[in-house]
């Protein structure tokens, strides 16, 4: 049983508000990420959570015990929590043993439990044939598995990880995305995951927080988030997405630069927002309503990247990968917007926010 | 560094408070009443006496010697201590290890003793590499006078220099190979990349050292006393032995108005030094392992270890061979080498006496208890001011900065007035009274060089400790001390050597069970013979080295400097 | 002359000494053991020996009577001092006795934080010269005794008991003859200022921080006036510590200092060195150093009893006996001995330099104020 309860937290550093009024609850057993740009406050959060910063108001419950509040306040040696830090923070002066027993010797465990305890860490985390290496002799990747048996050895209710694979190349990264989940599903333990990277957020999570400026801009799964996504930050954030303007009037929208209008029954009228997915436009054969011009298109493998020009707007497809070489550049192909989302008009340009 | 828990009360908090409670009560008192007392000389506010010593003629051109001479020591040690610990630390410079060692025995020998060697060398009518030069050159004249500034600012850089050279070197050491290599790779050259990346990194660790040579030249006695004064040039220091040995009260009034303005001078460097490094945080040791480049120095290797070599002749092998030559030497009028001058008497002497023995456990004992006690303020305080935001929390660097800046008979006259019995403490008399005015002298060494360690430890390495169910002590004990451990010796070897042969306040607070080595070096220097003096300081020399050199090997090289 | 001075030496020794002590075979090769043996041999026959001093016989049957423990500051030469201590130890077997030696200018500042303390650290003062006495006894930090053999003393004493010479030091001037000819050097202290021969390699003690140097100032500047330090100013004299300036006439660096004789026989005696004291024709400065008991109301062991009898033994012929081992010139016209290679201080004592001792205390700050114009501030 481990559940996290956040209760109004809010951190101000001074004037400077980083985390604003989050309130929720992470279940047992729950893989939650927090996800969101550099200076969005979820790191703020998590060090919350583990106690190296106080909540400005607001109170942080573990299985229903406080640990942070206006009058209370746990240590984070106190908290029995296990944590992964960006920079691994793995003891130099200590072999990957003694960084991955030390939690245990704290513990004061007898020197038989610490060795077969540590050694079966060791084990998952497929350190053991490194057991006696000083760190500066391991990679980057085999750091990284040090830190995370490190942070696992002592069965912790509640394991927090700090954007852990930002160091780690593509590969790596992927293949620790699902041992790290097939872990948190072994030991059954709750998972704070912080990073700023939607694909491990998408991979691992079973529930995603948006954060933006302090704020949390949306929590769920990530089909929800993705599919559904409550605003322009959101859709811009988690995936990638074409932004247009228009205007709502009479249960259409009419895009602005771009000849096309599209069937809208929602609530809004006047100008609006209008975020497309790059694979909910198609190309389609023959003749279209839709036209653009292919400026280019870059192949991936899996799928086909296409940047196409409709009236005065370039415009990001994701076609199947055998479309790939089907359209000579400057030719013209006929498009069709088959989904679509509808926001409030913001000047705010969030496609700003991620470059 | 933010700051973790701020409002508990903890082992933590109960520790840093004991130790402030400590300085307050036996660095704070003695020098605060000191200073009242030249403010107050009436029991009114008064700025009179203060006046009346700065206006004359005599003490501001001291004022002005001291600033010149502390600053330009500052500079040139700096300028010495860099490039060596660099091709030190970090080249492929033949005998690295050899030279890391010898270059930081300067401050193994005590400055009267070393003082006296420059004076026999460099003195204008006979000095000996005087005369050899000018032989050797067919010169008119005697090259070199050792009595002016330049001179005194020579002999105190061969002196302090090594308190820079600690600290840089360890900093080097510690440092991310990888933000040089991202500026080799970027096109930067090797010398490029040691102006524009590796000694802006340093600035830190270079000003810590740098303010750590200036407030030991500044408040240094012992060699202006012998180098300056036959040329004129007095320093604040040596006008405040004067001010002192009237022994009357208003004496030492004048002396302490004097001494405020070394106390002040000390906070100033300290400011300047802290406003230029708020920018800081140049960590260098993070959680990610690497290992230490060694840059080639290519076909200068040879030329540059030849001259590092020379610099080396110059600076310790020559002063020092003059005071082995000078403990051998019978009549000092002739060559050590002339028919029948050459003696061991001056050495026997000191091994026959009997106090000599006691003297050198007590020194022993009272430096060591005054490097072990200090260390653990040091790296208490250390870490209030590096992983703490508490409001005020370099109060206690003032402190020791203030401490250290502070010219030693004037913390002995302090401590003497305050510690035996009128504000209820009484250890006048006892071993404490001087552990501490040793502690208050020299702490700030040891502060400043584990600090600048601390800076570059990555706090994220202790919060995993933290994490991990490790307490405060334990996160100490395990994870931050063994990482700075270098730092830890080096600071505790900087406190432990001027302790162990120190001279001026151990004179005024020693009694018949409390005798020290420098006691008995003073007595040697009363008794006229410079010879014994000399035996006595390379005695020290000699059982300072085979500790270190004991403490390396069995440490595999960790604990030693 | 040395030969004259050593068996002077052998013969109090052995006049003070047991049979077992003066049968010494080394007696004539190793004339420094000699005191250490005659100070072995317990001072007990000292007294016995010295009939002149009657009066101590008496006070020795009283010494075991004095007990509890005495501290005593002093400049004197530690080696001198481990001598009297065990001295002390025969005379007083009761009594704890406790040396703190240092330089005058080191014990004095010490006694200054002390008293502003309000508790001294000591009980007899044996340091500094007659002025300091003086500051004391008006400060009310001394204790008046009245000895009883003032008529044995040759230097002047405080008629009211509150301090009484016990040692006399003698400034003069110093060369080494391994270096530079006697002949050419100057022979008084005037020519020492005046004499351009000597210019740049003259020096002396300071006296803001030398007691004895500050006394030489005195007789000086009473002598020959202000225009005396001018003229040493002009010499461009090195003004240090005695031991650097005594380690420069060593080396050669300096032709002349003005030094303390006993800084000089010390030497000759111990090291054999060639260094040699030049009497200076217009008279030498005899600082007789006093010992003065510390009030009790102050004194660190309020002991006064003790204190009185530590100062009478000092004063007695045995006592000055000891002083006179450690190159000092005794303060009784009953003590024909004299330091090592020195001179009867009978015949020294027409030759000194008078030296006014109330000046030299009220007048103090002019004094240094003029030295330091004159000698020590740098030439613009």
């Amino acid at each position: 049983m481990s559940v996290i309860t956040i209760d109004h937290v809010s951190k101000q550093y001074g004037n400077v508000t980083v985390l604003e009024d989050f309130h929720d609850e992470f279940k047992d057993g729950e893989f939650v990420t927090l996800l969101g740009p550099s200076g969005c406050g979820k790191t703020t959060m998590l060090r919350m959570l583990a106690g190296f910063e106080k909540p400005t108001s607001g109170e942080i419950r573990l299985d229903g015990r406080v640990v942070s509040s206006a009058d209370t306040f746990v240590p984070p040696e106190k908290r029995g929590i296990g944590m992964v830090f960006q920079s691994y923070a793995v003891w130099p002066h200590m072999n990957v043993f003694d960084n991955v027993a030390y939690p245990l010797k704290i513990q004061k465990k007898s020197k038989a439990e610490i060795k077969e305890r540590t050694e079966r860490v060791l084990e998952a985390v497929h350190l053991s044939q490194y057991i006696t290496r000083m760190p500066s002799e391991l990679s980057g990747g085999q750091q990284q598995r040090v830190a995370l048996g490190r942070a696992l050895i002592a069965q912790p209710k509640v394991l927090l990880l700090d954007e852990p694979l930002s160091n780690l190349d593509a590969k790596l990264r992927e293949r620790m995305c699902f041992e790290i989940k097939e872990i948190q599903q072994r030991f059954g333990i709750t998972v704070v995951y912080v990073t700023h990277d939607q694909n491990e957020a998408m991979t691992m999570s079973d529930r995603v927080f948006v954060i933006n400026s302090g704020v949390v801009q949306q929590s769920g799964s990530p089909i929800d988030i993705y599919q559904h996504p409550a605003n322009q930050f959101v859709a811009d954030f988690v995936g990638k997405v074409n932004l247009l303007k228009g205007v709502s009037e009479n249960g259409t929208i009419r895009l602005t630069g771009v000849n096309d209008i599209l069937p809208y029954d929602g609530p809004l009228t006047g100008p609006v927002d209008v975020m497309i997915r790059p694979e909910k436009i198609q190309i389609v054969p023959g003749e279209a309503h839709l036209k653009a011009v292919m400026l280019r298109e870059f192949f991936m493998g899996d799928f086909d990247d296409c940047r196409v020009r409709s009236g005065e707007k370039d415009l990001r497809i994701i076609a199947g990968a055998d479309t790939f070489g089907k359209f000579e550049p400057g030719s013209e192909v006929g498009l069709e917007i088959t989904d679509f989302r509808v926001f409030p008009e913001s000047a705010e340009d969030y496609t700003k926010i991620l470059t | 560094m933010k700051s973790k828990s701020r409002f508990r009360f903890d082992v933590k908090w109960a520790v840093i408070l004991a130790i402030i409670a400590f300085l307050l009560v036996f660095q704070v008192l003695p020098l605060l009443y000191l200073t009242i007392r030249a403010f107050f000389p009436e029991g009114r506010f008064s700025m009179e006496g203060l006046k009346r010593i700065y206006s004359y003629a005599l003490n501001r051109s001291c004022l002005v010697n001291t600033l010149i001479v502390s600053a330009m020591s500052m500079v040139f040690g700096i300028l010495i201590s860099f490039p060596l610990a660099w091709l030190v630390g970090r080249t492929n410079l033949y005998g690295r290890k050899f030279f890391r060692t010898l270059f930081v025995t300067t401050y193994m020998v005590p400055p009267y003793v070393g003082a006296m060697a420059w004076l026999r060398l460099l003195n204008p009518t006979v000095g000996t590499l005087n005369v050899f030069l000018k032989n050797l050159f067919h010169l008119s004249a005697l090259p070199f006078n050792i009595y002016t500034r330049g001179g005194l600012i020579w002999v105190l850089t061969t002196f302090y220099y090594p308190y820079a050279f600690i600290t840089i070197s360890r900093a080097l050491e510690n440092m991310d190979p990888t933000m040089e290599e991202a500026s080799r790779i970027s096109g930067a050259s090797p010398l490029k990349t040691l102006f524009t990346v590796t000694i802006p990194l340093m600035l830190p660790s270079i000003i810590a050292a740098g303010l750590l040579v200036f407030v030991a030249a500044m408040s240094c006695y012992g060699i202006p006393s012998i180098i300056g004064a036959p040329g004129k040039i007095y320093t604040v220091t040596t006008r405040i032995a004067e001010y002192v040995s009237i022994g009357s009260a208003e004496g030492l009034t004048d002396a302490t108005s004097l001494a405020f303005f070394l106390m002040v001078l000390a906070l100033i460097i300290l400011y300047i030094s802290e406003r230029v490094l708020a920018r800081k945080n140049y960590i260098t040791i993070s959680g990610k392992s690497m290992r230490p480049a060694i840059v080639d120095l290519g076909r200068f290797r040879i030329p540059i270890t030849i001259l590092v070599a020379l610099f080396a002749v110059v600076v310790i092998l020559i002063p020092f061979g003059t005071v082995f030559a000078t403990s051998l030497t019978m009549n000092m009028g002739k060559s050590v080498f002339a028919a029948g001058n050459l003696t061991t008497k001056y050495w026997k002497t000191i091994f026959s006496r009997s106090s000599i023995f006691k003297s050198a456990a007590n020194s022993l004992l009272y430096a060591s208890l005054a490097a072990s006690f200090g260390m653990v303020i040091c790296l208490i305080m250390a870490y209030l001011s590096e992983r703490t935001n508490v409001k005020g929390k370099s109060i206690p660097n003032f402190l020791i900065t203030v401490g250290s800046g502070t010219p030693s008979v004037v913390i002995a006259l302090a401590l003497i007035m305050t510690m035996s019995g009128r504000f209820g403490i009484n250890i006048y008399n006892t071993l404490f009274i001087m552990v501490i005015a040793y502690m208050i002298k020299y702490m700030l060494m040891g502060l400043r060089t584990v600090g600048s360690a601390y800076s570059q430890v990555s706090p994220s390495l202790e919060e995993a400790a933290q994490i991990s169910g490790a307490g405060w002590i334990r996160r100490l004990t395990d994870v931050l001390f063994p990482l700075i451990i270098p730092s830890i010796v080096a600071g505790w070897f900087l406190i432990f050597m001027p302790s162990f042969y120190e001279l001026t306040m151990s004179n005024l607070l020693y009694s018949s069970n409390t005798e020290t080595l420098g006691v008995e070096l003073y007595l040697y220097q009363t008794y006229h013979s410079q010879q014994t003096a000399s035996a006595m300081a390379g005695a020290i020399l000699i059982l300072v080295m085979v500790f270190n050199f004991l403490m390396g090997k069995l440490s595999k090289g960790k604990f030693s400097i | 002359m040395k030969k004259k001075a050593l068996s002077l030496i052998l013969t109090a020794c052995m006049a003070l000494g047991l049979c077992a002590c003066g049968g010494s075979s080394s007696s004539q090769s190793a004339a420094s053991d000699q005191p250490a043996e005659a100070a072995e041999a317990g001072a007990e026959n000292t007294e016995a020996d010295a009939a002149e001093a009657g009066a101590e016989t008496a006070d020795a049957s009283a010494n075991t009577d004095v007990s509890g423990k005495v501290v005593i500051y002093t400049s004197m030469y530690e080696d001198i001092i481990e001598d009297m201590e065990k001295d002390l130890k025969d005379v007083f077997p009761n009594l704890e006795i406790e040396f703190f030696q240092g330089g005058s200018g080191t014990l004095q500042s010490k006694i200054a934080a002390e008293m502003d303390s309000g508790k001294m650290g000591c009980d007899i003062l044996m340091l500094a010269e007659p002025s300091y006495a003086l500051e004391l006894k008006e400060k009310g930090m001394l204790h008046p005794y009245k000895y009883a053999e003032t008529d044995k003393l040759l230097f002047d004493y405080d008629e009211e008991g509150y301090w009484y010479p016990v040692r006399v030091l003698n400034m003069v001037l110093g060369y080494n003859p391994d270096l530079y000819n006697k002949e050419e050097l100057p022979k008084t202290f005037k020519e020492f200022a005046e004499d351009s021969s000597v210019k740049d390699m003259i020096s002396m003690s300071n006296p803001l921080t030398s007691g004895s140097a500050y006394s030489s100032v005195v007789a000086l500047y009473d002598l020959y006036g202000e225009d005396y330090f001018k003229a040493l100013g002009q010499q461009n004299v090195a003004i240090e510590s005695g031991s650097v300036a005594l380690t420069k006439l060593e080396t050669g660096e300096c032709k002349q200092i003005m030094v303390l004789e006993e800084s000089i026989l010390k030497k000759r005696e111990e090291e054999g060195s060639a260094l040699e004291a030049i009497y200076p024709e217009d008279g030498t400065i005899a600082i007789p150093s006093p010992i003065m008991i510390v009030d009790e109301k102050v004194s660190a062991n309020a002991n006064i009893a003790a204190c009185e009898a530590v100062e009478d033994y000092f004063l007695s012929p045995a006592g000055q006996q000891l002083i006179i081992k450690g190159w000092m010139y005794g303060v009784r016209s009953d003590v024909k001995d004299y330091p090592y290679d020195g001179s009867p201080v009978t015949d020294l004592i027409p030759k000194f330099i008078p030296v006014d001792w109330e000046k030299c205390y009220k007048e103090r700050d002019a004094i240094r104020g003029m030295f330091q114009n004159h000698v020590t501030v740098p030439a613009e």
